[in-house]
């Protein structure tokens, strides 16, 4: 009820606690369009849609490469997530470096998670307006593992998750679902993954290899990234399933702007 | 006053001033200990020089070699790691793939090669994460050579032959000194049994100095020139032996062998 008096500065409370510079953070993560990430006992995959903005352009770029096992998928703006693109690189670098070893993804999103909290308790920045999810590969123990983040500064460890546009849609999918994950096959993980997906598109559109994006990390196994012609065998398995999936998504129209286009992805 | 007390012997007396004249140090030769001489003011090292200060390189020893070949190029280098006389270790690679498609031979000083390649290692990296691309053999070259010149007043004291495939998939060498001076040449060698080595490659490589028809050699062959190379290398140089690996690069990927060498 009070939120226009408090809204305009990251370090003022709300009277009902809140820091809402950070919840409208928040809400541009709901902009972008869908990210999920799952996970079994031996892999870790991420999906995303790309978006374009119009006919003419390009898809933007989602999943980044961090380093051999980690990659990142987005939502958000775009440019917030290369800058944290551009500083988990240097950090794994860095570490690789100095310890001979892959930098343990833990350790990673622990800092990047110190990282986005710093800009919450300060005047002179403000919150980083993109939601992560990040797999990486514990080198040591051997198992992947699946993390996001958001503009507070929360981390979450996930069996699998979604964010962005429409993704409610593919968290139900998930939950339906997830108990399959833990022993299922890479490609059962791809599939899954893009499943999700299909019932994130926006309005007419449809999943296709120009718009999706899969990440893989593996035991023992460099990170893979699937654009493009790679996609199709598994956007073909699809087909056959997406007639029951249609239904589904006129149900799940609840969240995505599609007219707020501007600086997000 | 006993003549072995201490190596320079001030007396002082109880205002703190000395009260005898200093005492000429000893000097330690190869004939035992011997007071110097009292008037030279060099504390006697000219009489027994010894060598002080502290080198920060050490020579460890080990050749490699590389070969171009039209749509491949070989990279072997020996597997010995000595330091003066003593051998350090028989099985240590002195070969470094950098990306699929080239293979940084280098020889020298271990940790210099080592810190090199970790520099390159980086630098690799941070080119795939921008261009999302690996680099083609050529940008690895002037790479390396901009990375020594860097160092061009304390080097890495490492050097380096780089082989592999360009980007039309035809095999590329590139021979390199230690402050970033390089060629592309079609063969080259480099380490403490180049001298050796590079002699012969002129002849069967090169083709040199030959009376018969000269002819593209298949990968195979050539792999079986580089194992006679360091079979002579390991005959006259002591810190050639032990053992050969050797990288075959082609534009699908690099295949690895190695070879064992007397180890004397």
């Amino acid at each position: 009820m009070f939120r226009n008096q408090y809204d305009t500065d990251v370090t003022v409370w709300s009277p009902e606690g809140r820091l809402l510079q950070v919840e409208y953070a928040m809400e541009s993560v709901k902009q972008g369009s869908a990210c999920v990430g799952l996970r079994s006992n031996t892999y870790a995959v991420l999906g995303a849609i790309k978006r374009s903005v119009s006919e003419l352009s390009s898809h933007q770029k989602k999943i980044l490469e961090i380093d051999d096992h980690i990659a990142m998928g987005i939502a958000g703006l775009t440019a917030d997530a290369r800058s944290l693109a551009k500083y988990m690189r240097n950090e794994c670098l860095n570490h690789k470096y100095v310890y001979g070893s892959p930098l343990p993804p833990h350790l990673l999103m622990a800092d990047l998670a110190d990282k986005h909290q710093r800009c919450t308790q300060t005047y002179v920045r403000r919150p980083y307006g993109v939601g992560l999810l990040v797999i990486g590969m514990d080198a040591r123990k051997q198992t992947p593992r699946l993390y996001q983040t958001c503009p507070s500064g929360n981390l979450y460890e996930f069996y699998a998750s979604a964010i962005g546009a429409r993704s409610q849609s593919a968290r139900t999918y998930l939950e339906k679902h997830y108990e399959s994950f833990e022993e299922a096959s890479k490609d059962d993980l791809i599939l899954h993954a893009l499943q999700a997906l299909v019932g994130c598109v926006s309005g007419d559109d449809e999943l296709t290899k120009e718009n999706g994006s899969i990440a893989i990390v593996g035991k023992d196994e460099k990170l893979t990234l699937l654009e493009g012609e790679a996609l199709q065998p598994y956007l073909d398995r699809l087909e056959l399933a997406a007639p029951e999936e249609e239904e589904e998504e006129g149900k799940d129209d609840d969240e995505g702007d599609d007219e707020v286009e501007a600086m997000e992805t | 006053m006993a003549p072995f007390r201490t190596q320079h012997q001030t007396n002082r007396n109880a205002a703190g001033g000395p009260s005898l004249p200093m005492m000429p140090p000893i000097i330690h030769s190869s004939e035992g200990p011997v007071m110097a001489k009292a008037d030279t003011i060099d504390h006697g090292v000219t009489e027994a020089p010894y060598e002080r200060g502290f080198s920060p390189y050490d020579f460890n020893g080990g050749t490699t070699l590389a070969i171009a070949g039209p749509d491949y190029a070989v990279v072997a280098a020996d597997t010995r790691l000595s330091s003066g006389y003593e051998i350090l270790s028989r099985n240590v690679s002195k070969l470094h793939a950098l990306t699929d498609g080239c293979v940084l031979g280098s020889a020298g000083c271990k940790t210099d090669v080592d810190q090199l390649r970790s520099v390159l290692d980086i630098k690799q990296k941070i080119y795939h994460h921008n261009h999302r691309k690996q680099m083609s053999t050529p940008s690895v070259a002037q790479m390396l050579g901009n990375t020594l010149y860097y160092k061009r007043f304390f080097p890495y004291y490492a050097f380096n032959v780089l082989g592999g495939v360009d980007a039309e998939g035809k095999g590329a060498v590139y021979s390199y000194d230690a402050i970033g001076s390089f060629e592309r040449t079609g063969y080259s060698a480099t380490g403490s049994g180049q001298a050796y080595i590079i002699p012969l490659l002129d002849n069967v490589i090169g083709h040199k100095n030959r009376a018969d028809e000269n002819r593209d050699l298949p990968a195979e062959e050539v792999v079986e020139i580089v194992k006679d190379a360091f079979v002579t290398a390991g005959e006259r140089d002591i810190y050639t032996g032990d053992a050969v690996e050797i990288m075959v690069i082609t534009k699908d990927g690099i295949q690895t062998t190695t070879f064992d060498l007397k180890r004397d």
